[in-house]
């Protein structure tokens, strides 16, 4: 029974009778503190499969399996634009974070004077060292990022990858390419310029145009039927709060998804 | 009930957050036990287990010799290799290219040109396909949504059609060659997105704006048709030949 004392419980005994070095003995000592605590024995063969997953030999490639190796280029660059994307999108999200430090979506109206919002962008550009190079890496990283995400589409399209069990992957590919639009859209409207305005301008209307949900559409994604500081704020949440965790979420699932079907296999 | 009558239950000293043995279920235990929805999900998976194993002894199908790169160092150095490239190949665009400034908002001046990004273009082009809005004749000539609820619409019927490729086409096919259909298809997609985001920015293209709506509908289904016609011919042609031995490794369903 489980109440009775077991000589195998007794740790420190077992520690002692063993000729351990000084290493090994914190190690132990620590494990089993832990292991008291945080019942670390029950994830242990969680932490074993991780050890021989990390240490996977990767499956052939079609190359090798076919020895196409002399007769294209080694790694197909269109089997890359997935990964691409989101490399880019790590870049955004890192040169966004450093953006966010120095951008306020403040004092929006459209007088043609220049807005707190107009004013930080252009103080990044001008004054900051560097700025000029952030935000011209996170706004081509973004353009990087929906273009290699468009191709992709392309490729798993032609490629017939999107079939039979992979649906799913296709669906969440599809929301996923909308919500990148949706972020490019948002960042297009923050430095708040002519251009910025007049596109928030179609956007309001495209979303009032909704039958029956437009107004409220409207109301929810731009503060109101007309373009002010509300919806610069809006914009701005959406931007660097809700696609974010959303997109990221997604963009995790889906390579998931990725890892657990294999890829489909190429041509 | 003094201190020494006190059975040594505690080992050594442990917080007593473990479960006692007797008491704690096996897993059969908990399946039998277990009703309703959870009890199907352990009956659905027991069967689909069984089915896998008998389908994996019964079938003729050599396992395949899967041992290729190790993960580590191999394969991560590849991915690290072309992370730099591409990293590196984003940040020459921005040294070379950066962003233009542009004159704060002002409503009361609307500029000549007013474009979203150009990811959008195809989007926007479909906002502008009012004259392809039916007008009613039920309804005295007049139409039965305004134009951009038309266009709104546009965009989520063609969201939509994108969505619902995978349970249309179906089967074991995967190259153009051997869907010319539906290759023929994404040539005709891929056409019209170029076309629709032209149209969309047809105040910057030099050409009647009648003829390029004209060219907008038919240079998607030229284009198309042309694929196909190339792809037809060409299963019956080299490509085939030269992929049969794939084809006896894996023939299509």
């Amino acid at each position: 029974m489980s109440l009775e004392k077991k000589d195998e419980h007794d740790h420190k005994g077992w520690m002692e009778e063993r000729e351990l070095t000084v290493l090994e003995e914190r190690y132990l000592t620590l494990l089993m503190w832990l292991d008291k605590r945080l019942r670390l024995v029950d994830y242990l063969e969680l932490l074993e499969d991780l050890y021989y997953k990390v240490n996977m030999q990767m499956p052939k490639s079609h190359t090798e399996q076919y020895g196409l190796d002399n007769k294209f280029w080694y790694w197909y660059p269109l089997y890359a634009l997935g990964s691409f994307s989101t490399i880019a999108y790590l870049v955004a999200a890192i040169s966004g974070a450093l953006l966010g430090f120095y951008y306020a979506p403040a004092a929006a109206g459209a007088t043609g004077d220049p807005t707190v919002a107009f004013t930080s962008v252009t103080t990044i550009m001008q004054d900051l060292n560097f700025g000029y190079m952030l935000r011209s890496i996170h706004r081509w990283s973004a353009q990087v990022m929906t273009a290699a995400v468009f191709l992709h589409m392309l490729r798993v399209y032609f490629t017939g990858a999107y079939k039979e069990p992979r649906e799913l992957n296709w669906i969440i590919g599809i929301v996923l390419i909308s919500l990148t639009m949706v972020f490019g859209y948002s960042g297009y409207l923050l430095p708040w310029n002519q251009l910025s305005y007049w596109a928030g301008q179609i956007g309001v209307e495209m979303a009032l145009s909704i039958p029956l949900a437009g107004e409220w559409t409207a109301q929810l994604l731009f503060g109101g039927f007309t373009l002010t500081q509300a919806t610069l704020q809006r914009m701005y949440i959406l931007h660097v709060f809700f696609l974010p965790f959303i997109v990221t979420g997604l963009i995790a699932v889906h390579i998931g998804i990725v890892w657990m079907q294999g890829i489909a296999e190429p041509h | 009930m003094s201190d020494n009558d006190t059975p040594e239950t505690e080992t050594d000293g442990g917080t007593g957050i473990v479960p006692p043995d007797d008491e704690t279920p096996t897993w059969s235990e908990r399946k039998e036990r277990t009703e309703g929805l959870s009890r199907l999900t352990y009956e659905y998976f027991e069967r689909a287990r069984r089915e896998d194993q008998d389908l994996r002894q019964e079938s003729s199908y050599v396992e395949r010799d899967v041992l290729g790169f190790p993960a580590w160092p191999h394969e991560m150095i590849r991915n690290l290799a072309l992370t730099s490239f591409f990293v590196g190949m984003i940040v020459f665009l921005s040294a070379t290219l950066p962003p233009e400034m542009m004159p704060p908002a002002n409503s009361s001046s609307t500029p000549a040109v007013i474009l979203p990004d150009w990811y959008l273009y195809w989007s926007f082009g479909l906002l502008k396909l009012g004259p392809l809005n039916p007008d009613l004749a039920l309804l005295g000539g007049s139409k039965l949504m305004a134009d951009r609820t038309y266009g709104v619409l546009a965009n989520l019927v063609i969201v939509g059609a994108i969505t619902i490729v995978p349970f249309l086409n179906k089967g074991a096919a995967r190259r153009p060659v051997e869907q010319p259909f539906w290759a023929a298809v994404g040539v005709f997609g891929v056409t019209f997105a170029f076309t629709v985001s032209v149209l969309s920015v047809k105040n910057l293209v030099p050409m009647d704006s009648h003829l390029l709506f004209d060219l907008t509908f038919l240079l998607p289904f030229v284009a198309g048709f042309i694929a196909y016609a190339i792809l037809k011919s060409m299963r019956e042609g080299y490509m085939f030949t030269l992929n049969r031995r794939y084809y006896r490794l894996r023939p299509p369903k």
